[in-house]
């Protein structure tokens, strides 16, 4: 007689294994879903199990935001204070030559305080948390910025949190110029063998333009994600990838993605404001 | 004594603190894949399909913030959690040497399958990824998984 025990281990084992089949072909699915259902599905575990976390380093950030030396800020602060001093007479005589060639005012740009919040897990290299969304006026592609230059740029939105990518991820790129507007070219992120060593490459500069090392290399507007004359990075050397009749160029970049933890997000509103909102 | 309730009592806390350590804290790298240890633990308590599921549930958590490489996690933690199960059947004993090689192992096979699946575009050079960050990170894991199993006296023979 057949034993009844090892026919209910046996069955149990093939159900097991039919279980296990099931979840190896949803992970295989989830591999290959469409990005916005990825992204439903990350934005829908991010904003419930995982927001006690998130939340968690959102107030870590504020607290060492806060917690930085007075000094430093008021010193910050003075520099700002001599930079409006200096930039008042040249609005002014700007202003002066816009009507005196019947232009009408540019609309300023409007930018919102956000803190970064890095999750540090594996797969989430060179991609940070914003604390703000599209509530306040941040949405997809909009540009994020640090004091000196461009981090990266925003590539989803919630209510009130978007993700972002820096500068080091291999799917960064921007349209760049010399801040003369003379010479084009694109940059992209250029892994080193370890992160530290990760730069950028400026790529598309005609073969007969030489740039020399320190140019300075700034956002040229025609990419439609950056606008025009956000600074990105200094050049270095000419890189020995050559495409062609184009040369190439190492940029060391303004910004380093691992001091970043507080950044302005540049916003498109109607609204002709040029305050930077603080964060919540 | 290892009791259910003390094994999954340490699953849970290790699956928060990894949490708590990689993303509120923002620690990254410089802490340990407590997760991949969490489910390697879980994995031998548990037949196939249970490894399977929990390694899925906790792959999807680790994929929520890889927006570009997403599912790579829930690839590699299925795996590894079907994988960690089956051992069950292929080895009884509980060696240290064994519990060490099983943690390592785990770890670094975690890191090939995330490798395997993170795609042309953001894939890092195999010598750099494979042959030198994921063993550190292997050892790494491993030490930390035999403390913990150490301290929480889940009752693994030698260890304890």
């Amino acid at each position: 007689m057949p034993s009844y025990k090892s026919d209910i281990r046996g069955s149990g084992k093939a159900q097991s294994g039919f279980i296990a089949f099931g979840f190896l072909v949803l992970s295989v699915i989830a591999l290959y879903l469409p990005d916005p259902s990825q992204d439903e599905v990350a934005s829908l575990l991010r904003g419930s199990v995982l927001r006690p976390f998130i939340l968690a380093q959102e107030g870590l950030v504020r607290r060492s935001i806060h917690a930085e030396d007075t000094e430093v800020l008021q010193a910050r602060l003075d520099s700002l204070e001599a930079v409006i001093a200096n930039s008042n007479t040249l609005s002014e005589e700007n202003a002066r030559l816009r009507s005196l060639l019947d232009l009408s005012g540019r609309t300023p740009a409007q930018y919102v305080a956000a803190s970064v919040i890095r999750s540090g897990t594996p797969g989430s290299e060179s991609m940070f948390l914003l604390d703000e969304g599209t509530r306040s006026g941040v949405t997809k592609d909009s540009p994020v910025i640090m004091g000196r230059g461009l981090l990266g740029v925003v590539r989803e939105a919630q209510a009130t949190s978007a993700t972002a990518m820096d500068w080091t991820h291999p799917q960064f790129w921007a349209s760049a110029m010399t801040e003369d507007g003379s010479i084009y070219g694109f940059v992209e992120a250029s892994r080193g063998r370890f992160r530290e060593a990760d730069r950028l490459l400026l790529n598309g500069i005609p073969f007969q333009e030489e740039l020399e090392a320190g140019v300075v290399l700034v956002t040229s507007g025609l990419g439609g994600v950056y606008p025009r004359g956000i600074r990105i990075g200094v050049v270095i050397e000419e890189s020995d990838a050559q495409e062609g009749w184009r040369r190439s160029y190492w940029l060391r970049p303004f910004v380093s993605p691992g001091e970043a933890t507080h950044v302005q997000v540049r916003v498109s509103r109607g609204t002709p404001d040029t305050e930077v909102r603080a964060p919540r | 004594m290892r009791s259910p309730l003390r094994i999954w009592g340490v699953v849970g806390l290790l699956i928060l603190l990894h949490f708590g350590l990689h993303l509120s804290l923002g620690l990254g790298e410089s802490a340990p894949d407590l997760l991949v240890v969490a489910l390697l633990i879980a994995a031998r308590e548990v037949d196939i399909g249970w490894g399977a599921g929990l390694g899925f549930l906790l792959g999807l958590l680790d994929d929520a913030f890889s927006i570009l490489a997403f599912g790579a996690n829930t690839f590699a933690l299925t795996l590894v959690g079907m994988g960690g199960s089956r051992t069950r059947d292929l080895f009884v004993g509980d060696s240290l040497f064994f519990l060490t090689s099983y943690l390592m192992l785990g770890k670094w096979a975690r890191d090939f399958l995330h490798w395997v699946a993170v795609g042309g575009g953001l894939r890092e050079s195999f010598v750099d990824t494979m042959l030198i960050q994921a063993p550190i990170s292997a050892v790494y894991a491993g030490i930390v998984g035999l403390v913990v199993i150490a301290i929480s006296g889940l009752g693994w023979e030698t260890v304890r």
